[in-house]
């Protein structure tokens, strides 16, 4: 089994990074909120590998902790979205800078859609 | 049925979590007509384990009849005891406050169930013995205390509501990811029995680590500490006055549960502790001089929660000045809610948050500006007060260690302090120009003005009740062997200590 | 490489792969297109890790529900403004990447760690749940967890929902004029609709049923009958209101109420509190939680305090 764990380890390390190159560049708010679910996945792929090591039935209490985990964490992304709407109607903004962001070359940003 | 002291701790969190769906189900009304009474009950047991407290020593309670590390241990000891009593005479003073400015109207309805709720959450965090529980209450606390920075679904606010909110769910992540680490390698999630297995070695740092980062997010410590002022100063004044006196100094209480409790066998722990402590003091000045610069009333007082905040990270580098530490976080708690409230007031009278609308206040609502200078006169850490006392001890505490640095930015964020608040006062006081003599000042409600004064009184009246409260608040144990003021910190133990 | 490690590289590809599209696809929607898939790929990964109540529950909560979330609130924003629908910025930040790859190394250094060490000696929590399981009337561990041993836990969580419920009474839109219907109803889908909630119904009452012995539970049965909802609100069965009814609150906060109730009344028979004594304090608790969470999340979705029938 070891080998596999160590398999989805590494891909919650890649997860975790590409949740946080996310957050870092994303300027529209649901994307933002997009890699901070995926960062919290990420976290709770870790938790969970980590609960199945050793040989037994894999351990219940790391088992519990996750869906806290999947709860708090759609408790906290709907207040985000109903935010989100709220600040859409009364600003007209999706995003969180006042100023509207350049839009940036490799993703092939339509340039002036704004 | 008899109950032990320790089951009553139970009704901390309980007694205004039913509140809170009492709210929900019977609306605003009763809604904060039970809010303030739950504040009163809660006051009343408070005094009780405060009596067993002190004949018994700290007690627990093992939740479910099991003990961990499989249970969840609630526990009460002599730091949560007072920080227990912050938060209700907060939340009752802010209540008040709210019972008139925010009513029982449309936006009561949407106000009291998450406010009693938000009071749940704080208590039942503040008595955890457990890692993850603590998460659970930090998160309940921050759901709600975020929705409610929105209560008026002003632009400014909405925009600060979801920074914060962002901020506070990457932080709970990393938090959530060192906890994650202590319990794959210690089996347990209650601290003092995770600490006790913790084994050292590059492992318990990264989960130290990846803990103290998230929660210094979480308290909006210097530099991460942008998203503070736009949510404090943007909220209803009830609600600024509990964020910056209760909810930022929840998150550095774990922080120092974590530090302190858990006995950490680490021997890099003196140096990491020193570059929090200088995060506190980047905190210190940047926040001072940040609150100099502006122009609105709540944002002053918004940036000078920055700046306090900074002398609550003193102790990571000089264990000495627990006492005062301590000493201040209350003392700061209790003068800055009745800053917000008193702010709140004067904003209210004005119908504008601008610094250079202030004159001639004085003479319009005098209780509601003398309760801001008596708030003023603890932030500063003149005598007598709370703030005085606190920074009389911290001082004493950097002089008897020789940390010249540190006795030198106490007294340089004293100054600055004064400098931003006597602009205040100057404003206040000055004539007003003939021009702005018409515009009309309106009364707040008197349940306004003496909420924020009354707070603003016990902020002062901690500066006369420094020994009892010193004497609850016991060394915590990893500050004890030889931990006298001045001493080099035994901030950690031996390496494989038992 | 055997057939397994197979599976599990496949599994870790496209988790990998899905995870890329949600954060560098160049449409939103379709970005959040694919972080349903990925939820479901955990899902599918979590199964493998030998944990399927988690399947389940991410299956459900973190791909189904937040997905149709996700979605709805995308077009919720389209409709408040078309034009701005297709904006695809993109900050430029220097720091992002080396920040990102070296926080990504430092995990993989972290995890990898920890993947070759078990805890310290010393009782485990963990291991300590499954020897208490003997000695209680249920076969899975998990449920004993959220249930018997750390209900307290499980009590907050269910007040970290409501506390969302809460923030949208302050959120949503105030006037019920501006709130939009969900949409109107299409007969094809009154007919698949049909069949469809009872089975959700039967499906989320035996997850609870089950949840004693095999996976499932409150969560997972309160999600599924949540899913049934958004069923009837995506076909206009129910329709958004800015004020719950007086049931609605109720049972909202029913599973606090039950749960705190009996947990808190152990003390009375000289008991621990919390102490959840017996079969059918189990299942009362259960399923006061199931009616709450799938309430809960049911209003969530919808993005308003309450819910009505339409107008005939």
């Amino acid at each position: 089994m070891t080998a596999s764990l160590t398999l989805y380890m590494l891909a919650a390390s890649v997860l975790a990074g590409l949740g946080i190159y996310g957050v870092l560049i994303a300027g529209h708010l649901l994307r933002k909120l997009l890699a901070l679910n995926l960062l919290g996945m990420a976290v709770l792929l870790m938790l969970i590998t980590l609960g199945a090591r050793g040989t037994g039935a894999p351990d219940p209490v790391t088992q519990a902790m996750v869906i806290t985990g999947i709860i708090i964490s759609i408790s906290a992304t709907s207040l985000a979205l109903a935010l989100l709407l709220a600040l859409q109607r009364v600003t007209d903004e999706t995003h969180l800078d006042a100023e509207p962001l350049p839009p940036v070359g490799e993703d092939g940003d339509a340039a002036g859609s704004r | 049925m008899q109950l032990a002291p320790a089951e009553l701790l139970l009704s901390l969190v309980f007694a205004p979590l039913l509140a809170a769906i009492a709210a929900v189900m019977l609306g605003a009304r009763a809604g904060r007509l039970l809010a303030v009474m739950v504040c009163l009950v809660l006051a009343i047991q408070l005094l009780f384990l405060g009596q067993r407290f002190s004949a018994d020593g700290p007690f627990d309670l093992a939740l479910a009849g099991i003990a961990p590390p499989l249970g969840i241990r609630l526990a009460l000891d002599g730091l949560n005891l007072l920080l227990l009593w912050l938060v209700t005479l907060v939340y009752l003073g802010t209540s008040l406050h709210a019972w008139a400015s925010i009513g029982a109207g449309a936006r009561g309805t949407a106000f009291w169930p998450p406010w009693l709720l938000m009071l749940s959450a704080l208590n039942g965090l503040l008595l955890s013995g457990d890692l993850f529980t603590m998460y659970i209450g930090l998160e309940i606390a921050s759901l709600s205390g975020i929705s409610l920075i929105a209560l008026d679904r002003k632009a400014d606010a909405l925009r600060a509501a979801m920074r914060y909110l962002l901020l506070a769910m990457l932080g709970s992540l990393v938090y959530l990811l060192g906890v994650a680490v202590v319990y794959a390698i210690t089996g347990a999630l209650d601290f003092a029995l995770a600490g006790s297995r913790l084994p050292g070695g590059a492992v318990t740092i990264a989960a130290l680590l990846l803990m103290t980062g998230g929660l210094l997010l979480k308290s909006a410590i210097f530099p991460l500490h942008g998203w503070l002022p736009p949510a404090h100063g943007s909220a209803p004044p009830p609600e600024s006055a509990v964020l910056s006196a209760l909810l930022v100094k929840v998150s550095l209480y774990m922080l120092y549960r974590i530090w302190f409790w858990m006995e950490v066998p680490v021997a890099g722990l003196v140096s990491a502790g020193q570059l929090l402590a200088a995060m506190g003091a980047g905190a210190l000045v940047y926040g001072s001089i940040a609150a100099l610069r502006q122009q609105q009333l709540k944002y002053l007082v918004a940036y000078s929660t920055v700046a306090q905040l900074g002398y609550l990270m003193l102790v990571f580098a000089l264990p000495g000045a627990w006492q005062g530490t301590i000493y201040h976080l209350l003392a700061h708690g209790l003068a800055k809610a009745a800053m917000f409230l008193a702010a709140g007031n004067m904003i209210w009278a004005l119908g504008s948050d601008r610094l250079d609308r202030l004159p001639g206040l004085d003479r319009h609502i005098p209780a509601s500006v003398f309760a801001f200078a008596l708030a003023a006169v603890s932030l500063m850490g003149l005598p007598p007060s709370g703030g005085f006392t606190a920074k009389w001890l911290m001082l004493t505490a950097a002089w008897a260690a020789q940390a010249w640095v540190w006795v030198l930015l106490l007294l340089t964020g004293s100054l600055l302090t004064a400098a931003y608040l006597f602009r205040v006062f100057a404003l206040t006081f000055a004539p007003r120009s003939p021009r702005r003599r018409a515009q009309p000042v309106r009364r707040p409600h008197p349940l306004m003005e003496l909420s924020a004064l009354a707070l603003a009184m016990l902020a002062i009246g901690m500066g006369f009740s420094g020994t009892p409260l010193l004497d609850v608040l016991a060394l915590p144990p990893q500050l004890l062997p030889g931990a006298a003021p001045g001493l080099p910190a035994p901030l950690h133990l031996t390496p494989g200590a038992p | 490489m055997t057939a397994g490690t197979l599976l599990d590289f496949l599994i870790i590809t496209g988790l990998v792969w899905l995870a890329w599209q949600v954060v560098a696809g160049r449409e939103l929607f379709r970005a959040i297109i694919m972080f349903i898939a990925l939820g479901l790929a955990m899902a599918v990964a979590w199964a493998r890790l030998g944990a399927p109540d988690l399947a389940l529950a991410e299956a459900a909560i973190g791909a189904g529900l937040t997905g149709a979330m996700l979605l709805a609130t995308y077009r919720r924003l389209l409709e408040h403004n078309p034009a701005k629908g297709g904006q695809r910025y993109a900050r430029s930040s220097r720091l992002a990447l080396p920040v990102a790859v070296m926080s990504s190394l430092l995990v993989m250094l972290l995890g990898l760690t920890l993947v070759n060490i078990m805890p310290v000696e010393g009782e485990v929590a963990g291991q300590q749940a499954i020897q208490l399981m003997q000695a209680v009337p249920m076969e899975n561990p998990v449920t004993g967890v959220l249930l018997l041993w750390r209900g307290y836990d499980t009590l907050l969580e269910m007040s970290a929902l409501v506390a969302a419920w809460l923030a949208l009474r302050i959120l949503q839109p105030q006037d019920a004029a501006t709130l939009p219907p969900l949409s109107s109803s299409i007969p094809l889908l009154q007919a698949l609709l049909a069949a469809a909630v009872p089975i959700a119904v039967l499906v989320g009452g035996y997850l609870l049923h089950a949840g004693g012995k095999a996976p499932g539970g409150a969560f997972q049965a309160g999600a599924v009958l949540a899913g049934a909802g958004v069923l009837l609100g995506l076909t206009g069965s129910l329709q958004r209101s800015t004020r719950a009814s007086r049931l609605l609150r109720a049972g909202v906060v029913l599973g606090l109420i039950v749960f705190s109730v009996l947990g808190l009344g152990q003390l009375a028979f000289g008991q621990p509190a919390f102490a959840i004594p017996g079969l059918w304090t189990i299942y009362l608790v259960e399923g006061a939680l199931t009616v709450s969470i799938a309430l809960t999340l049911l209003l969530l979705f919808l993005g308003s305090a309450g819910v009505r029938r339409p107008a005939p």
